[in-house]
């Protein structure tokens, strides 16, 4: 099933990245879709694929893969398997400085959104790190506790928010709390880009580290690995990469928690086998998600967490009992 | 101006008294007035593949309706877009003008502003013959949401001589306390009239908090739904309608 798998988990990605090049409320063929991709054809088909399905698409790939990639790291450093980042309260930050932006920021500073996202989830990150230190350090155990502390508090700070958002700015700070793509752009994908390769480089280089992590700190130590440094690196990694995903797309559930599961079923527990992968399927659904929240309901577009959820849970299912 | 594409139905509306209805190649899902959009093909005003697919020359967007992050977006994209601000009857006058410009026809733009002015100065007057009253614009009964300061349905309440009871620094319209209804010094109540709103009422006059205007110490104004909801040209209506309701006669 494995080797199987790989290029199964390709193909998905194409597939879901197609689809979503090819769908939409303008009737385009896929050699126009085509064309335009190379800078042809006509006016109105060249804006709709470059300047509004393929930055979508780019920020569906990011925000997936961050997710996903955030939530593998998250789950194997705490040895917990409902570690995520909602769990930790990081995307509960973001969100909520983001809900507050959308719905206080006058109309020209609301391209600073994803900025107030990114300084919140970032804040939330600093707060349970702080929260979590105990005389060892910070423990698993009080990680996720302090998260759940802190999440509690970013979902007041956002239903107070929403509350008082007025009429026109209500739909922004909703799509910030149910998760959206619809404010995709090219030069938003290009800035999250960098950031993101940065982020999943550090998560990377530690994948072997994070598997040694799953045998026992003190093994760990013992075989040579700086755990508290590994720790922090890992955890602030993670925090940036949701972040990122938060400040641009809002709250996409589910990718972060299942899509490690998922790949664990196929691949293992091995951090470094599943990391890659995990970002790989995570973009997969997220796009695949996006395209289906977009043309389900003509006239209206879902909330994509959603759909991702709806999408991802009967594999998981599946797969469960498989394995079982 | 060759194709005009309003995102919401006040401004389809305020297109069309203007004169410009042939430019509309398409109007949004929920526009309704004039009879003439029946026969004009709907586009999500959320979508912007939708509204690019229409080519418009000009884009009319409003403060209140269109989210900001749409109109970022398509400015983004080389898309011409006007916002349009009515938040009071004055600024219907002045949205008037601007759109009547944009869509070059300014005289079409003076006519309608002059116009509906008259309109708003004749029936305010006969409203001033009768003495002020205090009183709430309910947009909803559970919870109780009312119009503040700062939304044309507080200029409607103005106008008409009405003195809004609404909390001030709670948004433009704050959901309140349904003890707001006992105040003893409210004396008018105006919503618009539509069914769940008239469930609502009827249900609220069951209980402890629905006591005044249950026994008619509050008088209830219910305006026809559609001008009274929709900051376009036929708000005029909503005024004429709520002065004659008030006994200031046509």
């Amino acid at each position: 099933m494995r080797r199987a798998a790989d290029p199964l988990l390709a193909l998905a990605l194409v597939g879901a990245a197609l689809a979503s090049l090819l769908t939409g409320s303008v009737a385009l063929t896929p050699l126009e879709v085509g064309t335009a991709l190379v800078g042809g054809g006509e006016d109105t088909a060249r804006v709709v694929v470059l300047s509004l399905r393929l930055p979508r698409l780019g920020l569906a790939l990011l925000v997936g893969a961050s997710l996903a990639l955030a939530g593998a790291a998250l789950q194997s450093l705490l040895a917990n398997p409902l570690a995520d980042p909602f769990l930790l309260g990081i995307s509960g930050g973001g969100a909520a400085a983001a809900t507050l932006a959308v719905v206080a920021l006058p109309a020209v500073l609301l391209g600073l959104v994803p900025l107030a996202g990114m300084g919140g989830a970032a804040l939330a990150t600093g707060l349970v790190w702080w929260l979590a230190r105990g005389p060892l350090g910070a423990s698993s155990t009080r990680l996720i506790l302090a998260g759940v502390a802190v999440n509690a508090a970013a979902s007041a700070v956002i239903l107070l928010v929403l509350a008082f958002a007025s009429g026109s700015r209500l739909p922004g700070a909703l799509a910030v709390t149910m998760g959206s793509l619809a404010g995709a752009s090219a030069a938003r994908a290009w800035w999250l880009l960098p950031y993101t390769l940065g982020a999943a480089a550090v998560l990377l280089h530690h994948g072997r580290d994070l598997g040694l992590l799953g045998t026992g700190e003190e093994s760990a130590a013992g075989l040579g690995v700086d755990v508290p440094a590994v720790r922090r690196r890992v955890f602030l990694a993670a925090a940036a990469l949701c972040g990122g995903a938060v400040a641009f797309a809002g709250v996409i559930g589910f990718v972060g928690l299942v899509t490690p599961h998922l790949c664990r079923l196929v691949w293992g527990q091995a951090p470094r086998r599943l990391l890659v992968r995990s970002a790989v399927l995570g973009a997969a659904l997220t796009a695949a998600g996006d395209t289906l929240a977009r043309r389900l309901v003509p006239g209206a577009e879902l909330p994509v967490g959603v759909i991702t959820a709806l999408l991802g849970v009967p594999f998981f299912v599946a797969l469960l009992r498989r394995s079982a | 101006m060759a194709r005009v594409l309003a995102l919401a139905p006040d401004v389809t509306e305020l297109v069309f008294a203007l004169g410009a209805g042939a430019a509309v190649p398409a109007v949004p899902r929920s526009a309704d007035f004039p009879p003439e959009v029946a026969r004009l093909p709907r586009f999500d005003e959320q979508d912007p593949e939708a509204i690019l697919a229409r080519r418009p020359d000009l884009v009319v967007a409003t403060t209140a309706g269109t989210d900001p992050r749409l109109v970022e977006r398509l400015r983004e994209l080389g898309v011409e877009v006007a916002t349009i601000d009515v938040t009071t009857f004055e600024r219907l006058g002045e949205a008037c003008r601007l759109l009547g410009a944009l869509l070059g026809r300014p005289e079409s733009g003076e006519a309608l502003a002059s116009g509906l002015a008259r309109r708003v100065r004749a029936a305010t007057e006969r409203a001033a013959a009768r003495p002020t009253q205090r009183a709430l614009y309910v947009v909803w009964w559970e919870p109780l949401i009312v119009a503040a300061p700062g939304t044309f349905h507080h200029d409607l309440l103005r106008l008409a001589g009405l003195a809004n009871l609404a909390p001030e620094g709670a948004g433009r319209y704050p959901r309140t306390s349904t003890e707001l209804l006992l105040d003893p010094r409210l004396e008018v109540v105006v919503a618009p009239d539509e069914p769940p709103l008239r469930a609502m009422f009827q249900s609220l006059l069951g209980r402890a908090e629905g006591a005044r205007l249950a026994r008619g110490a509050v008088e209830v104004i219910w305006l026809p739904a559609d001008p009274a909801s929709r900051p376009g040209p036929r708000l005029v209506d909503a005024l004429e309608a709520l002065v004659e309701a008030r006994g200031g006669g046509r």
